[in-house]
């Protein structure tokens, strides 16, 4: 069992969690701290994951902390105490599926936080080179070894450049024999060119679903797609019956962030308009809502506050991805002139094309028009990760616990 | 005038103006295209719309939102309702098909007569076979793509490929599409014609892959075949069968990346006396700029390559080569124009 670096306290701080003693670990689970450590090699690269249960929290947060030291906070909601110790436990627990998990290049750190969550799943790998010409020069290791096996590949499409290889592998690997094939892609792009207002419009989200429902069948039948947070809520139906969409949300990972603030029972949760409250409101259901729509003012479109109360609030705004971040900082304007003591934001997919993140600043003042407390993101957007990770408001809370669970299924 | 005269007026009148009704008919069964076109692609479809009066130029709002991801519009889609409709399309990069691939995947259900999918050039055709468990032909994959375009009024879609890797790369397209394997040869030997006399041309085929999917459009002409020999850990070009001595050698092949194999070539028709040797090939892929191998330099040099033919089925290439010599390119719009008709 290794012990916990001084670094540990010092990133734990900066993350807001209780503190806890650097003693050596017990993997008791009857005392109220209870720390071990899992050590997966996965690799040249070591990660590490620490986890800790508190008798009344209702979720767990566990430190996973990459070779570079960095951390992020993990929330894995669907374990009990019981099972996460029992879990991490060097002699290991029953699986329902053993899965043999493949990545894209760029979303090799979630694939390695995927596996170090649970003993089923094992990280599998392959060798992306392109030719000259630029088209992708493949290759498969261990193809023979995943027959009989059930197989997934976490997918990214963070451009158009990048869709055609991995593409190229999700076609080819349902059919090697395997027992079942799943497609995680956390993050669903072109979510919002779902619709024809025009004859000429052209529906990229509905081409997309279309590529995916074209993914062959193996052996354990229809594809499933893993995916979080859709933009919209039709979009489940643009899909064939040929695959098998998972619609999952990050939402609880937010709840149980939020219950761990020192202020949870101040909190306020506003949507940006009512797109967002349709798609969010009956996961958030005990929090007192705030609902922002926009408002056409001559040219311009105004945001307002629709209904809700935000004086002196901790408010959280919640919606499903954030691109230029305009519609957050119109929201966090508004909240902040009705009286807002803290203004928070949350969104699933963290876009922020050309650096749009850096519009968003750390509250340092008790300002809330200036800035904001936190900015969770999950790391369904790997890119943006690396360029948030470390940098308040930020706080990156990782869908690898319940992608793992989604792998049970 | 006697009556037998006037009766051939008459049959001769008669036989005029059934020639002219066939030719009106003929005319008439021509089908009307609305031929869309991907931007890289605008010169080639400027050039197909100009060799017939059936073929009408529409057009795309090709733009991209800030993620990177294509924001389209088609223009005038109601015009093209009940009409036949054509998209003439370049994959030349990975990063351009999905653009592509939206507006071929829509256009089929805008109450179309037909559709036609002209694709010159099927790019990762070289990449067609798993040796290993664990290779991945990406050939599969785009047949693949292309196979899943949805079927309009007119049924399946149509797809115009030209010269493709390999012949059985015809069978990885599903039911649901109707490819049309078309060549570029016939623009070859057009030039040939044209070339002097005195010019001895023989065709050459850099392996025996060129020669089973060539041969038998050039059998007007003698053939040489090289192939690849392996001598310890190198690869050697070598003649196989044929006679280069003397002769304008014109070797073929479908299309060139590098270059590398078409130089090996050269230098052994030549090391056998070929007198001239030339190359023509239909797709001029050459990623990384490699044409600028061939490119004559003004250094006194010997040229190694007389002529170097090339189609236009690779716009990134013909505008980067323009008319440096020995390139010329011969442009497949007229056959294009005709495979629309089909």
């Amino acid at each position: 069992m290794a012990a916990i670096s001084p670094a540990t306290a010092t990133t734990a701080a900066s993350l807001s969690l209780p503190q806890f003693t650097s003693s050596s670990s017990s993997s008791s689970s009857s005392s109220p701290f209870s720390l071990s450590f899992k050590t997966a090699t996965v690799g040249s690269r070591c990660v590490r994951c620490g986890v800790r249960s508190l008798e009344n929290q209702s979720g767990h947060r566990s430190l996973d902390f990459l070779s570079n030291g960095d951390p992020i906070s993990l929330i894995n909601p669907n374990s009990s105490p019981i099972s996460m110790a029992a879990a991490s436990s060097e002699s290991g627990s029953k699986c329902s599926k053993r899965v043999c998990l493949f990545h894209s290049d760029e979303t090799r750190d979630l694939a390695e936080r995927i596996v170090a969550q649970s003993d089923c799943i094992e990280l599998r790998s392959i060798n992306w080179k392109k030719f000259d010409d630029g088209f992708p020069n493949l290759f498969i290791q261990n193809a023979q070894g995943i027959r009989g096996q059930h197989v997934a590949f976490l997918a990214s499409f963070s451009s158009p450049a990048v869709i055609f290889e991995q593409l190229s592998v999700i076609y080819a690997l349902p059919k090697l024999f395997v027992s079942s094939f799943t497609l995680v892609l956390p993050f669903f792009p072109t979510g919002t060119s779902e619709r024809m207002e025009d004859e000429g419009d052209v529906a990229t989200a509905f081409t997309l679903a279309r590529i995916l429902s074209n993914i062959p069948a193996s052996r354990g039948g229809p594809t499933s797609l893993v995916t979080f947070d859709i933009h919209a809520l039709q979009e489940r139906f643009y899909f064939g019956d040929t695959i098998l969409p998972c619609f999952e949300s990050g939402i609880p990972l937010l709840k149980s962030r939020l219950q761990a603030l020192p202020d949870s029972d101040n909190i306020s949760i506003a949507f940006p308009d009512d797109g967002a409250w349709k798609r969010f409101h009956k996961q958030l259901q005990h929090y007192p809502t705030i609902v922002c729509n926009k408002v056409r003012m001559g040219d311009k479109r105004i945001v307002r506050i629709k209904e809700g109360d935000a004086e002196g609030r901790h408010v959280v705004i919640v919606d499903d991805l954030v691109q230029s971040g305009g519609t957050l900082i119109e929201c966090q304007k508004v909240l902040a002139a009705h009286g807002a003591a803290k203004i928070s934001a949350y969104v699933t997919h963290g876009i922020f094309p050309k650096s749009s993140w850096k519009r968003f600043k750390l509250d340092t003042k008790g300002d809330p028009a200036e800035g904001f407390s936190y900015f969770w993101i999950t790391d369904s957007c790997g890119l943006t990760v690396k360029e948030v990770m470390n940098k308040p408001p930020f706080e990156v809370l990782s869908l690898a616990g319940s992608i793992a669970s989604a792998l049970q299924v | 005038m006697s009556e037998n005269a006037a009766n051939n007026n008459n049959n001769n009148t008669m036989e005029k103006n059934q020639i002219c009704k066939d030719a009106i008919v003929s005319e008439l069964q021509k089908k009307k295209v609305h031929l869309f076109y991907c931007l890289e692609c605008e010169e080639l479809a400027r050039n197909i719309a100009s060799e017939s009066d059936h073929i009408a130029l529409q057009s795309i709002n090709w733009r991209s939102f800030a993620d990177g991801f294509p924001n389209l519009f088609i223009n005038n889609a109601h015009e093209i309702r009940g009409q036949h409709v054509a998209f003439l399309a370049s994959f030349s990069s990975p990063a351009v098909i999905f653009e592509q691939i939206s507006v071929i995947y829509l256009l089929p259900r805008l109450f179309v007569a037909s559709f036609t999918l002209v694709l010159p050039f099927f790019p990762t055709g070289s990449f067609e076979r798993m040796e290993e468990e664990g290779d991945v032909a990406t050939a599969f994959t785009m047949a693949r793509i292309v196979s899943n375009i949805p079927i309009s009024r007119g049924g399946p879609t149509s797809v115009v490929i030209y010269d493709i890797h390999a012949l059985q790369e015809r069978f990885y397209f599903a039911d649901q599409v109707l490819p049309l394997f078309e060549t570029g040869i016939p623009l070859l030997t057009k030039r040939l014609q044209q070339l002097p006399e005195t010019d001895k041309i023989i065709v050459a085929f850099p392996d025996d892959g060129a020669w089973k999917r060539f041969h038998k459009l050039l059998d007007q002409y003698p053939t040489v075949v090289c192939t690849k020999v392996r001598e310890g850990d190198k690869r050697i070009v070598r003649l196989k069968e044929g006679n280069p001595a003397g002769c304008h050698v014109v070797i073929v092949d479908d299309l060139v990346q590098s270059g590398g194999t078409l130089i090996e070539c050269q230098k052994v028709l030549a090391a056998h006396g070929a007198a001239k040797v030339s190359a023509y090939v239909t797709h001029g892929v050459f990623p990384k700029s490699s044409w600028e191998r061939f490119t004559h330099k003004n250094n006194g040099s010997e040229e190694a390559f007389a002529y170097f033919w090339i189609t236009d089925s690779c716009p990134q290439t013909v505008k980067s080569i323009g008319n440096k010599a020995p390139f010329e390119v011969l442009s497949l719009a007229g056959s294009i124009a005709d495979a629309l008709q089909i």
